[in-house]
């Protein structure tokens, strides 16, 4: 009976999950957002404001806002804090220089009150090219392990290539359903 | 509790309400916030703190509710200019939205965004709509070329959208062709160099002419308009371009059909005035004009005051059409007060009875203010037909004999001008409008009665009763009534002065001494003035020939009348004012007909210099008529009166209210038969009496001859007429006073090359009646001889006070001309031999004399004690009546009486040891004191 209840509930009950991809400008979040919406790989251009798309995931229906990376964007991101079930954190694992300003963002953004029980995913992006930080690099690199009470994983993932995209979406989703 | 709480944001409340309904899922729900957001923004309520819910609703496929958001992104991007940028990627992508309105409504939201941060993310987007494939959103595009122009004008340039909109202009849909034009006009006109970043040139002209017959009405205003700013290369150009605007004369659009005729108005510059085209252009131009009048009273009254102006530039046009200018009974008195304008404009020899019999209908209505107008309308007729004028001056005239208030006021401030205009013709009436002098209340009317007064005051035989009465309320009338009385008095008074001297006397002392109003009182000091130095001058001034007003005096003046006509169809050419007047930051583009030979540079175009007629500025034109009495009066003194220089004198002693006791002034003559040619040039002598008062220095070197031999005091002569001066003849001068007898020393030299013979003597009237006792005795004087003579006075001559007493004006002819000049005579010559006062009398005397006319004056440098004071001063008959020693100092009294037996009594305290002396004066006339005390000064020197 429960069962029922439960394929009824994911039929019609569920609302949209409201899902954030933040991570710092060029790290290839608007690539990812089109990636899981249409599965094709669009030229974008930097993304000054925001994306916003409902991409549906197996049966799941999600909302994804995709947030400009920019420093003078950045600061706004936090407008869009309330009421978000997940977070994709993505990484460019190419550009070493910048882990330690990816790292601060992704530090203070935890910290906020309002994504305190907002699930993580961390993708290690473009690893496609050559040189680029392992998953295991990218994980130290931001300091994950220090990470306590909260539900995340990490990824490699290479948007253009579409890899470590289903396995994420997939973690994602079971995580999500799992905690309602 | 701390009071803080109230400023926590609270989690309650309508804002809060709306803002969970924003970030609700049910697009539904979130509509109807967002429709709940803008109506609140539409009452003015703040809704500011909503902004990034709001824009997060941006990205919808819901065309309403993305209206929405666009409406409330416009209203608030300007208070969130930080978080606007937020929307800047929806823009992006709208622009790319297959719906063409979505990319028109994302670029024109845009151009409304005015935040300075986001604009150059816009730049992209507003390129691509600008080459959009569909003409909806191209033309979109381009207004906001303008709109971002207008945010920051270096941007635009710099990325090349002056260029893009250029094409535009050759674009295949008219309505973008349009729009391109508007929108670069108005880049045009704000540009802050004052030149057009884009000059049109012929082919553009040309596709602009193609796309005007097929664009919307508005399209053609704006394509009209720009035509209007472009000048045709030549003549032919012009026609060419004419010929194809004319059709849109026919339209029913009231805009589109002025903007023609501007640009019409502005090409036909270009063409020989007699050119047939104008001629027939001219004819094309009437029927559209008189079309609009039909149409409702407003669009009525723009057309008129556009007619205004272009019956002022082109008078012919309408020549023919004064019917539709009469006024119907139903008109708003806004189109009737212009319409009888025009009228006015329009009226000329042949329909001038028709316009006649008009205006007394209308001057029979019943609003006062168009009546009043009607009125003025008939002097005007008058004033400029001058065939007319008899019939009009009857009309006024039946007018006035209605004894309407109004109407006989408006007619006299009209038949002012119509004097004015036509001189000696009309002063018939005079009499009849004098019948109406009590009913004037307004200050115009009463003023322009007065101006009559006083203009043909010789004509009215109780103009000065007339003026009187008006005297009594002088402190409670108008400014303007006031400085015409004033004036008018002194007309009447110059005319007239046996009778009218307490009357100038008193309007001169209310209008200088119980006036707060600066105009008033110089004016009164400057006739005061003149009355005083000069009553020729003050004739010639105040009754100057005036100038003839002009037929009209309120046409705009020629160059503002240019720039109006090229402001046709706009607020401009309805104010009659350039935009510059009351829109602020329009310094850019001054319009300018263009020129008519086509062959002048541009900057001679750009001063608007086409029309080569002068007409005066219409402000001076009208302050000439309504003070009328000033002005004109260029000439000054110098210019040779026929006056008497006797009026100055008695004027001033009358006028001047200090009746002074000591020369005893004779009675105000006036005879204006005795021609005295010394007064030609009073100006200029005063002047030199100040001089050579001041260089007496010069005189040192001729001084020592005459005084040593008599121990009356003789002051060294002085050089009264240098050589250059008097052609050659070298005077100079001094007085004394010999046996009882006033002597005039004179030094004559002949420094020109021929002999000098026939002199001759005259004294101007001066203070002490001084004349010679006998004729000047000088023989013929050979080149570069010189001869002393000394000529007898007597005081028995004609009296005038002299400013300072002591002047003395002289005229010596030779045989080669006339000369004037002055000289100060030191006073002690006039003291007489008997002057020694008895001590009885002289105690009394002294206290007779009110203390207020004791003067008191310190003398430095006194070397003598008080004996050698009194011997001293008994040679130059000052007699010491008494000496005393009182507290250590010497008190002197002495007493001195003058040919005109006036006395003056001293008192000089002398400290032994102490160079100065302390000379107390005291006379009845108080002006001899300071003359007396600069003798003792000159004397106990010498």
């Amino acid at each position: 009976m429960g069962g029922v209840m439960s394929y009824f509930r994911g039929l019609f009950g569920s609302r949209e999950m409201r899902i954030l991809i933040l991570g710092l400008d060029g790290a290839g979040k608007t690539t990812l957002l089109y990636r899981l919406q249409v599965g094709e790989v669009v030229t974008t251009i930097p993304t000054i404001g925001f994306n916003v798309e409902q991409v549906t995931y197996k049966n799941l229906k999600f909302q994804v806002w995709d947030l400009g990376g920019q420093t003078s964007i950045r600061p706004y991101w936090r407008c869009y804090y309330s009421n978000t079930d997940a977070i994709i954190y993505v990484v460019d694992s190419a550009d070493r220089d910048r882990m330690g300003i990816s790292k601060q963002e992704l530090v203070s953004m935890l910290e906020e009150e309002e994504l305190k029980s907002a699930i993580l995913v961390v993708l290690a992006n473009k690893q496609d090219i050559e040189g680029a930080m392992s998953v295991t690099e990218v994980h130290q690199a931001l300091g994950l392990e220090a990470l306590k009470n909260r539900t995340f994983q990490i990824f490699k993932a290479s948007a253009i290539q579409g890899e470590g995209l289903d396995e994420a979406m997939e973690w994602l989703s079971n995580s999500l359903q799992a905690k309602k | 509790m701390t009071d803080s709480k109230y400023f926590t944001t609270t989690k309650k409340g309508e804002i809060f309400e709306l803002k969970s309904e924003l970030n609700s899922d049910k697009k539904e729900k979130k509509r109807e916030a967002v429709k709940k957001v803008i109506a609140s923004m539409t009452v003015g309520k703040d809704v500011s703190a909503l902004f990034p819910d709001v824009a997060n609703c941006m990205q919808t496929d819901n065309l309403e509710l993305k209206k929405l958001v666009y409406l409330y992104l416009m209203n608030y991007a300007k208070s969130q200019p930080d978080m606007a940028i937020m929307a800047v990627n929806t823009f992006v992508k709208d622009c790319e939205d297959p719906n063409p309105l979505i990319r028109a409504l994302a670029v024109r939201t845009m151009g409304c965004i005015r935040v300075d941060k986001i604009t150059e993310y816009l730049c992209e987007p507003l390129r691509k709509c600008l080459k959009d494939d569909d003409p909806y959103v191209r033309k979109t595009a381009a207004v906001s070329v303008a709109k971002l122009h207008d945010i920051n004008a270096a941007l635009v340039e710099e990325q090349g959208f002056l260029d893009s909109l250029k094409d535009l202009l050759s674009d295949s849909n008219p309505m973008v062709v349009a729009n391109a034009v508007a929108a670069l006009s108005e880049i045009n006109e704000a540009s802050a160099t004052g030149r057009p970043l884009i000059e049109m040139n012929a082919p553009t002209i040309n596709k602009l002419l193609t796309a005007l017959n097929e664009c919307t009405e508005w399209g053609q205003v704006f394509i009209l308009d720009s035509l209007s700013n472009y000048t045709p290369k030549d003549e032919r150009e012009a026609q060419s371009i004419c010929e194809r605007i004319t059709p849109r004369l026919a339209h029913a659009n009231a805009a589109v059909v002025l903007s023609a005729v501007k640009v019409l108005m502005k090409y036909m510059e270009m063409m020989g005035q007699d050119a047939e085209f104008v001629v027939s252009l001219s004819k094309k131009l009437a029927p559209p004009l008189v079309t609009l009048l039909s149409s409702e009273p407003e669009v009525q009254y723009v057309a008129l005051r556009n007619i205004n102006l272009i019956i002022q530039k082109r008078p012919d046009i309408l020549k023919h059409e004064m019917k539709v200018f009469f006024v119907k009974y139903n008109d708003p008195i806004y189109v009737k007060l212009e319409k009888l304008d025009i009228m006015i404009r329009l009226a000329s020899q042949n329909n001038i009875a028709q316009v006649l019999s008009e205006l007394k209908e209308y001057a029979t209505e019943v609003d006062v203010d168009f009546v009043r107008k009607s009125v003025r309308a008939i002097g005007r007729c008058a004033i400029k037909v001058e065939q007319s004028a008899e019939r009009c001056v009857s009309t006024l005239l039946d007018l006035i004999q209605t004894k309407v208030n109004y109407v006989v006021q408006e007619a006299i401030v009209v038949i002012k001008d119509i004097f004015r205009k036509y001189p000696n013709k009309y002063e018939s009436i005079i009499a009849t409008l004098c019948e109406n002098l009590d009913t004037l209340d307004e200050p115009e009317a009463r003023a322009s009665m007065i101006w009559i007064i006083g203009e043909y005051a010789e004509r009215i035989d109780n103009a000065d009763e007339l003026l009187e009465s008006f005297l009594d309320s002088f402190q409670d009338e108008n400014t303007q009534v006031q400085l015409q009385l004033l004036t008018a008095i002194v007309k009447l008074f110059l005319k007239r002065p046996t009778d009218t001297q307490e009357l100038v006397q008193q309007v001169l002392s209310l209008a200088t001494q119980d006036s707060d109003n600066p105009d008033l009182r110089d004016r009164g000091f400057i006739y005061w003035r003149l009355l005083s130095t000069d009553p020729a001058a003050a004739k010639e001034v105040v009754l100057a020939e005036k100038p003839l007003i002009s037929e009209e005096t309120d046409l705009i003046e020629p160059t503002l009348l240019d720039e109006l006509i090229c402001h046709i169809a706009s607020l401009a050419s309805v104010y009659h004012k350039p935009p510059t007047a009351f829109v602020e930051g329009t310094g850019g583009l001054k319009r300018a007909l263009p020129s008519r030979s086509g062959e002048e540079d541009a900057s001679v175009m750009a001063t608007g210099g086409a029309s080569a007629s002068v007409i005066p500025e219409p402000g001076s034109l009208i302050g000439d008529l309504l003070s009328m009495d000033i002005g004109g009066g260029g000439s000054t003194a110098g210019a040779g009166g026929t006056g008497n220089v006797d009026i100055l004198g008695g004027g001033l002693d009358i006028l001047g209210g200090t009746a002074p006791s000591a020369p005893v002034s004779e009675p105000l003559r006036y005879d204006s038969e005795e021609s005295n040619s010394t007064d030609k040039s009073n100006a200029i002598r005063n002047t030199v009496i100040r001089l050579q008062s001041t260089n007496s220095l010069l005189g040192d070197i001729f001084g020592l001859s005459g005084t040593s031999s008599t121990t009356f005091h003789i002051p060294p002569k002085q050089v009264w007429l240098p050589a250059p001066k008097g052609k050659g003849m070298e005077i100079s001068g001094t007085f004394s006073r010999k046996n009882g007898q006033i002597h005039m020393v004179l030094t004559f030299s002949n420094k020109a090359m021929q002999p000098m013979n026939q002199f001759a003597v005259q004294l101007n009237k001066n203070s002490f009646g001084l004349i010679p006792a006998q004729a000047l005795n000088v023989p013929n004087i050979p080149p570069n001889q010189s001869l002393d003579i000394s000529l007898p006075l007597n005081t028995n001559g004609p009296v005038q006070k002299m400013e300072p007493l002591t002047n003395l004006q002289v005229a010596i002819k030779n045989n080669i001309d006339v000369f004037y000049f002055a000289c100060v005579m030191p006073i002690h010559v006039f003291f007489t031999e008997d002057g020694n006062m008895e001590k009885k009398v002289f105690l009394a005397t002294w206290k007779d004399i009110p203390s207020a006319n004791e003067v008191q004056f310190t003398l430095e440098n006194i070397e003598c004690n008080a004996d050698g004071v009194s011997t001293k001063m008994n040679q130059n008959n000052v007699f010491t009546v008494a000496k005393r020693h009182l507290e250590g100092q010497d008190m002197v009294y002495q007493s001195m009486k003058f040919t005109n037996d006036v006395w003056a009594l001293a008192e000089l305290k002398i400290q032994p040891g102490n160079p100065s002396v302390t000379l107390a004066i005291k006379s009845r006339a108080l002006d001899v004191c300071h003359s007396i005390f600069a003798i003792y000064d000159t004397i106990l020197h010498n």
